[in-house]
């Protein structure tokens, strides 16, 4: 792709240049994006965010995953400077969120990010271009968010899926290293949902970091390379889809062993597919991904379990199991 | 922002609900006013045809400077400012984008007034056209730093009333609908309109500048600019 004014950046960047470049900073030590340590965020009694640290690593797309309300948004917004945390510290690319987006390292697409009216489509894409510090050409952006059909129509005269690509388009401007993006497929349907992800995968292709927040399990799992799940202001995983996957897909076991029955309780940690062993007393809860040969090998082991209790939940759960372990481990 | 500045100016010269405000209805009620029979020969020390060109030009541009609070009212609430504090650009530039395109699209609005006026025989030396019109353009960045505040100061759907209340009552006792006396001007002469059209006609009588105008005009630019930048601040944490 060639651009058409001079000032513009070229968009061909390789994958491997930008991740190259990106990985060490000037003095050659490995960089990173972003990071949140012990960051909290007070809304009077409400606590939005709840000392969340994680660090964000260049060429990652890291999908932000948790219901309304989770503190997603707050989280972003921290991220982005337009909100001071009230306790912690949030870094972008080693310095602050304002200066990374003054050296227009960042490129956002808000969930309710307000769009000009009165302007055309062209207009209001050509002046994020050009007050991007590295800002491209406004026609291949329009291209590769595939709005030059709409270059000419006014903004307010858009639908709600073409403002989304309008918003897309924004974020997109400039030569960004990282791409934050808040709920960035609501409101649109099926066909421009899987249309806007692939355009999206060029971008992460690109080497660029993404982070985006949603509360669809689908898009994470088919485009996130890691998963940060929210519960309540708390981050409660980090992980790859398939270990999220992995722990919402688990059984969990729980059963008393009386000593009377007779065999040995010490052969519990050795059964097959266990992941989490916990003995309180004569209740012994197991955490596992093989329900049925863990089970099979209690019995052979000789135990005699009583109270047997075995529950599972399905991928579409996975929210509900992770944050009931959440909300568990706060009673605690 | 030359940018920005050029994208807001685009805006309102494309908002026909704005051009009407600001150069259509001046213009009417000059024409309205220009062919009513006063039977007097001077209206505070200037004919009635100078009085209300003065006072039509001078009720179009606070008309553009304050029709800015809606648009910072609206473009708050849509989310455009937060989008733009993810740009590049310094927080101030938005604030100073309006103030630039209220005092650009200012100048039809005078020029259009200024022609009606010609059109109906009012006749000066070229030094009292540009002298007035710099004091109308000038004196609209007051009104301009007062729609900054008031677009910081509430939701777009109070902002809207407040506005056309200021509007109408600062140009009433400003004596933009009819010269004020008695009572009225003994409140009257203290309002920002009243020593902007006072100001305005100024160069009529071949006095350069008012000077007690343009005092009073500084003190409220200046009561405007620091609500309008206290107000700016208090949005930006709440945001």
């Amino acid at each position: 792709m060639t651009t058409s004014t001079e000032a513009a950046v070229t968009q061909n960047t390789t994958g491997a240049d930008r991740k190259g470049s990106a990985l060490r900073g000037a003095d050659g030590r490995p960089t990173e994006v972003a990071a949140f340590r012990d960051v909290s965020k007070d809304f009077g009694a409400v606590k939005a965010v709840h000392g969340s640290t994680f660090t964000l690593h260049p060429g990652e797309t890291v999908a932000f995953l948790g219901p309304n309300g989770a503190g997603k948004s707050t989280s972003i917004d921290m991220l982005l400077g337009l909100k001071d945390p009230s306790a912690g510290r949030v870094t972008l690319f080693g310095g602050t969120p304002r200066q990374a987006i003054m050296d227009g390292r960042v490129g956002v697409m808000l969930q309710s990010g307000g769009l000009l009216p009165e302007v055309t489509v062209r207009e209001l894409v050509g002046f994020a271009c050009k007050v991007h510090p590295r800002g491209y050409a406004v026609d291949d952006v329009l291209k590769t968010a595939q709005i030059l059909d709409l270059a000419d129509r006014r903004v307010d005269k858009l639908s709600g899926g073409q403002e989304q690509r309008v918003r897309f388009a924004l974020a997109t401007a400039g030569d960004s290293d990282l791409i934050v993006l808040d709920e960035p497929t609501t409101g649109m349907d099926v066909n421009a949902r899987q249309a806007f992800w692939s355009v999206m995968k060029a971008q992460a292709d690109a080497g660029r970091t993404i982070l985006f927040a949603t509360h669809y399990l689908e898009e994470a799992d088919a485009i996130a390379d890691r998963v940060l799940v929210m519960h309540k202001g708390r981050l409660i995983a980090d992980g790859t889809a398939a270990e999220i996957k992995a722990r919402a897909g688990q059984r969990r076991i729980s059963f008393d062993l009386h000593p009377q029955d007779g065999g040995d309780a010490s052969l519990l940690s050795a059964l097959p597919g266990i992941t989490a062993l916990d003995v309180s007393g004569h209740t012994v809860r197991i955490s596992t991904s093989d329900a049925d040969a863990t089970m099979a090998a209690v019995y052979r082991a000789g135990l005699y379990p009583r109270g047997l209790e075995v529950t599972g939940v399905g991928l579409e759960q996975a929210f509900i199991t992770i944050t009931a372990e959440a909300t568990a481990a706060e009673g605690n | 922002m030359s940018q920005l500045i050029r994208l807001e100016v685009l805006r309102v010269l494309r908002n026909r609900r704005y051009l009407f405000f600001t150069v259509v209805f001046p213009v009417m009620m000059f024409f309205f006013y220009a062919s009513t029979n006063f039977g007097t020969e001077s209206f505070n020390g200037v004919s009635p045809k100078t009085y209300y060109m003065v006072s039509m030009a001078t009720f179009g541009t606070v008309g553009a400077a304050l029709n800015t609070a809606m648009r910072i009212a609206l473009e708050r609430k849509s989310g455009w400012t937060r989008q733009l504090r993810l740009t590049a650009l310094p927080g101030w530039a938005y604030v100073l984008s309006k103030v630039a395109a209220a005092g650009t699209v200012t100048l039809p609005a005078v020029l259009a007034v200024f022609a009606a006026g010609v059109a109906e025989g009012v006749h000066f030396p070229l030094a009292t056209w540009l002298g007035m019109g710099l004091a109308v353009w000038a004196g609209g960045f007051v009104f301009s730093a007062a729609g900054v505040a008031l677009g910081y100061a509430a939701a777009p759907d109070t902002v809207q009333p407040i506005t056309m209340v200021s509007y109408m009552g600062m140009a009433f006792l400003g004596g933009s609908w009819f010269p004020l006396s008695g009572g009225l001007k003994t409140v009257g002469q203290y309002t920002p309109v009243y020593l902007y059209n006072e100001l305005a006609k100024y160069p009529v009588n071949g006095v350069s500048v008012g000077a007690s105008q343009v005092i009073g005009l500084a003190a409220y630019l200046a009561a405007f600019a620091a609500l309008a930048a206290w107000l700016y601040q208090r949005d930006r944490k709440t945001v």
